[in-house]
C-alpha cells in the first residue's frame, strides 16, 4: 500500500513528514475554516419574507371590512392559500435545483429534509386552496360544489390543467409517503417524482387568468412571473450549467479500481486542475460512470479521501447490480460528477473536538474527514467481523498523524460488548467529554438511530449531532 | 413530521387571522354585518339604519367610506354562461321616509341596479348612497374569462370604489373605457337604473 507515501508528498500544508520523519510536536495541520449556520438562517429569513411578500398583494388589495359574507370570507381564505401554495411550489422546486449556493449554505441533506416538509405542507395548502375556492364560489352562485366543479372546468380557461396539476401533486405526495415509497421500485418512484415539473407547468396558467391578485398587469403580476423565471433559471443553473462547467473543467476519469475487501472496492479518479477543486472531506458527489450499462444511473457516493490536488477516491460497497458493474470499470472511463455537496464536513463543526461513529462502509466520508478535523478527535468504528473493517491501515496512520483515538468495535449489535459500549454510559466512559463534542454519524440506519438515542441521553445537544444521509 | 404539522397549523392559523382582520374593522361586528353582506340579496335596498356599525365612527370623518369597496371579493367568481344569475327583478324602490327622520347622520344605503347583458357577459352595479351622495360604486358582476378579465379589471379600476369616476361625477355620464366599450355602456346602464332607484 503506497497510499500514505503519496499522500504525504502531495500534502498541501507543512507537516514535518516532508522533511523526513515525524517531529515530536507535530505542526498543527490545516483545518478548514468553520462555516456557521449563518447561510442557513439567512435563507430561512429570506424564504419567510418571501412568504409574507406573496400574501401582501392580497392584504393591500382587500379593503378592511369587505369580507362580510361567508362566501366572501371563504373565497378570501382560498385566495390566501392559493398565493401561499404558489409560493411554496416555487420554494419546493428551488430546494431541488441543486444550486451550488444552496448546497453550500444548507447542504444536500438539509435541503432534502426541507423539501420533504415543504412538500407535505404544499400538498395540504393546495387542497385547502381548491376546497375553499370551490365552496366559496359555489356559495356565491348558489349551486352545489359539484356543479361548481363543472362550471370551473367548463367555462374557465386553464382550469382543466390546474385540476390535472392537483391530481399529479396528490399522486407524487402519496407515492412519497415513506411506507408506500419503500414498496415502489425506485425507478417508478423517480419517474413519478420527475412528473412534478408538470405541476409547475400546468399550474402556471390559472394563476394568471383567474388569480384575483395576478390577472391584472401590474407590479404584482410582473413580480410573480419574475419569481417563476428566477426559479427556472436556478433549476437550469444547478442542474445543467453548473455540472457542465464542473465536468468540462475537471474532466474526471477512472484511474484504477482496487479491492479493499471481499465486497468493497475503491475507485481512484484523476482529472485536470484538481488542485483547484474546492471539496471538503465528508462531502459527496453524484456519480455517473459513462460506460455501457452504467451511464444512465447516477448515484451519490462520498469521497473517501480529502482533496489532495491529484486524485479523488470513492469507496463503494458492492450491494446491487450497479455497484457490481463498477468492479469492471476500465481505467480511462469518463466520469460525470455533480457536486460536491453536503454539510457532513469538518467545516460545519460547532466544537473544537469531534467524536466520529462509523458503521461498516459508513467509514468512507469519515475517513476523508479525519484528515481535516482538528487533532484530538475520537473514532468509534463498528463492524460485524474483522473482515468488514475497511481502510484500517489508513485509519491507523491517520490516528498517529492526527492524534486521533480509534476504537474498533467488532461484533453483532446484540453482542454484550457492542451493546454496552453503544449505551449512554458506555459512550461517556469511552469519551468523557462527549457532550462537548460534535458527533458525526454514518452507517446503517439501525446503528444511526440507536446511536442518536444513546447520544441524546448522554447529553449531546441535537445540533451537535451530524448525520450523513442521502435518502429522505 | 412534527415540522410539517407545525407549518400546516401555522398556515391555517395565520390565514384565519388574516381573514378575520380583514373581515371587519372590528372582529366582533362580523356577525352583525353578515345579513347585509350578500351582494345579490334584494334587501340591500332597504334603508340601513345608521346603527350600521361602520357608519358612526369611520364614515365621513376619516374619509374612509363605510361599506368599503368590496368589489374584489364577492364579484370575481365570475358567473359563466351556465351560471344562475343574480336576479334583480325583485328590487323595489327604497322607502324614502327614514332619510328625513334620521337627522344628524346621513343614512347610508346600498342600491343595486338592474343587470344588463352584452355580448361579453353580464354587468350589474351596486352603489352606496349616503344622504344624496354616491359614496361608492361596486360592480357586482362584469364579463370574465380570457381578455375580458383584463377589460373588466380596467373598468373596475376606473369606475369602482370610493374614489372612482362614479363618485367623482355623481352621475352616469362616465367616460367610456377604451377597449371595453360594451362593458362600459352596460355599466352605465346599470348605474343609471341604480341611481333612479335611489332618488
Amino acid at each position: 500500500m503506497t497510499y500514505p507515501h503519496t499522500h504525504a508528498t502531495g500534502r498541501r500544508t507543512g507537516t514535518s513528514s516532508r522533511h523526513g520523519g515525524r517531529s515530536a510536536a507535530p505542526v498543527p495541520p490545516q483545518v478548514p475554516a468553520r462555516r456557521g449556520p449563518g447561510g442557513r438562517r439567512l435563507l430561512g429569513v429570506l424564504l419567510l419574507v418571501g412568504l409574507l411578500a406573496a400574501v401582501l398583494p392580497w392584504w393591500l388589495g382587500t379593503p378592511a371590512g369587505s369580507l362580510r359574507s361567508t362566501a366572501a370570507t371563504v373565497t378570501a381564505a382560498g385566495r390566501i392559500t392559493g398565493l401561499v401554495a404558489g409560493y411554496l411550489l416555487l420554494v419546493q422546486v428551488l430546494m431541488m435545483s441543486r444550486l451550488p449556493v444552496l448546497e453550500r449554505w444548507i447542504g444536500g441533506e438539509q435541503t432534502a429534509r426541507w423539501h420533504r416538509d415543504i412538500g407535505a405542507t404544499l400538498l395540504v395548502t393546495v387542497l385547502a386552496h381548491m376546497s375553499l375556492i370551490l365552496v366559496g364560489y359555489a356559495d356565491l352562485r348558489n349551486q352545489s360544489v359539484l356543479a361548481e366543479v363543472g362550471t370551473l372546468l367548463g367555462d374557465y380557461e386553464d382550469m382543466v390543467s390546474a385540476f390535472v396539476a392537483t391530481g399529479v401533486m396528490m399522486l407524487v405526495g402519496f407515492s412519497s409517503i415513506r411506507a408506500i415509497r419503500r414498496a415502489l421500485p425506485y425507478e417508478l418512484w423517480h419517474l413519478l417524482h420527475l412528473s412534478s415539473y408538470l405541476i409547475l407547468l400546468l399550474g402556471f396558467g390559472h394563476q394568471f387568468t383567474h388569480g384575483a391578485q395576478l390577472y391584472k398587469p401590474g407590479p404584482v403580476r410582473t413580480g410573480w412571473i419574475a419569481l417563476y423565471l428566477l426559479v427556472v433559471a436556478a433549476l437550469l443553473w444547478g442542474r445543467v450549467i453548473a455540472p457542465l462547467a464542473f465536468n468540462l473543467r475537471y474532466r474526471l476519469r477512472v484511474a484504477d479500481v482496487v479491492a479493499e475487501s471481499t465486497d468493497t472496492i475503491s475507485i481512484y479518479l484523476t482529472g485536470e486542475r484538481l488542485g483547484r477543486l474546492a471539496m471538503l472531506g465528508g462531502q459527496h458527489f453524484r456519480w455517473r460512470f459513462l460506460t455501457r450499462g452504467c451511464w444512465w444511473q447516477s448515484h451519490p457516493f462520498s469521497v473517501s479521501a480529502a482533496a489532495n490536488g491529484r486524485w479523488l477516491r470513492v469507496t463503494v460497497k458492492v450491494v446491487g447490480t450497479h455497484t457490481a458493474d463498477l468492479r469492471d470499470l476500465d481505467p480511462g472511463t469518463r466520469v460525470w460528477a455533480e457536486g460536491p455537496s453536503g454539510t457532513f464536513t469538518a467545516a460545519h463543526r460547532l466544537r473544537e473536538r469531534a467524536l466520529l461513529i462509523a458503521g461498516g462502509s459508513g467509514i468512507t466520508p469519515i475517513r476523508a474527514m479525519l484528515e481535516e478535523l482538528p487533532p484530538g478527535a475520537a473514532l468509534i468504528y463498528r463492524a460485524r467481523t474483522p473482515a468488514d473493517v475497511l481502510l484500517s491501515r489508513e485509519l491507523d496512520w491517520l490516528a498517529q498523524e492526527r492524534d486521533t483515538s480509534v476504537w474498533y468495535v467488532i461484533g453483532s449489535r446484540d453482542d454484550p460488548g457492542p451493546r454496552q459500549l453503544m449505551s449512554p454510559d458506555g459512550l461517556r466512559q469511552l469519551v468523557p467529554d462527549v457532550a462537548r463534542r460534535d458527533v458525526y454519524l454514518c452507517g446503517p440506519p439501525g446503528l444511526v438511530e440507536q446511536s442518536v438515542r444513546a447520544l441524546r441521553r448522554a447529553g449531546v445537544p441535537r445540533r451537535q449531532i451530524h448525520l450523513a444521509t442521502f435518502e429522505l | 413530521m412534527r415540522r410539517v404539522f407545525l407549518a400546516i397549523t401555522g398556515l391555517a392559523a395565520s390565514t384565519t387571522a388574516l381573514v378575520v382582520f380583514k373581515g371587519s374593522p372590528a372582529a366582533t361586528q362580523v356577525a352583525q354585518n353578515l345579513p347585509t353582506a350578500q351582494p345579490v340579496n334584494p334587501t340591500p335596498q332597504e334603508v340601513e339604519p345608521s346603527a350600521d356599525p361602520n357608519a358612526p365612527g369611520t364614515d365621513p370623518a376619516d374619509g374612509e367610506p363605510t361599506p368599503s369597496k368590496s368589489a374584489d371579493s364577492p364579484v370575481s367568481p365570475k358567473p359563466g354562461k351556465t351560471t344562475a344569475r343574480p336576479s334583480t327583478t325583485k328590487t323595489t324602490k327604497a322607502p324614502s321616509a327614514p332619510r328625513t327622520t334620521k337627522a344628524p347622520q346621513p343614512t347610508t344605503r346600498r342600491v343595486t341596479g338592474n343587470g344588463f347583458d352584452n355580448e361579453y357577459g353580464y354587468v350589474q352595479v351596486q352603489i352606496v348612497v349616503s344622504g344624496n351622495r354616491i359614496v361608492e360604486a361596486v360592480a357586482l358582476s362584469l364579463p370574465s374569462g380570457g381578455e375580458s378579465d383584463i377589460h373588466s379589471g380596467d373598468v373596475r379600476d376606473r369606475y369602482d370604489g370610493s374614489g372612482g369616476e362614479v363618485v367623482q361625477k355623481q352621475n352616469a355620464n362616465l367616460n367610456t373605457v377604451s377597449g371595453a366599450t360594451e362593458t362600459s355602456n352596460s355599466y352605465k346602464q346599470s348605474l343609471r337604473s341604480a341611481i333612479e332607484q335611489a332618488i
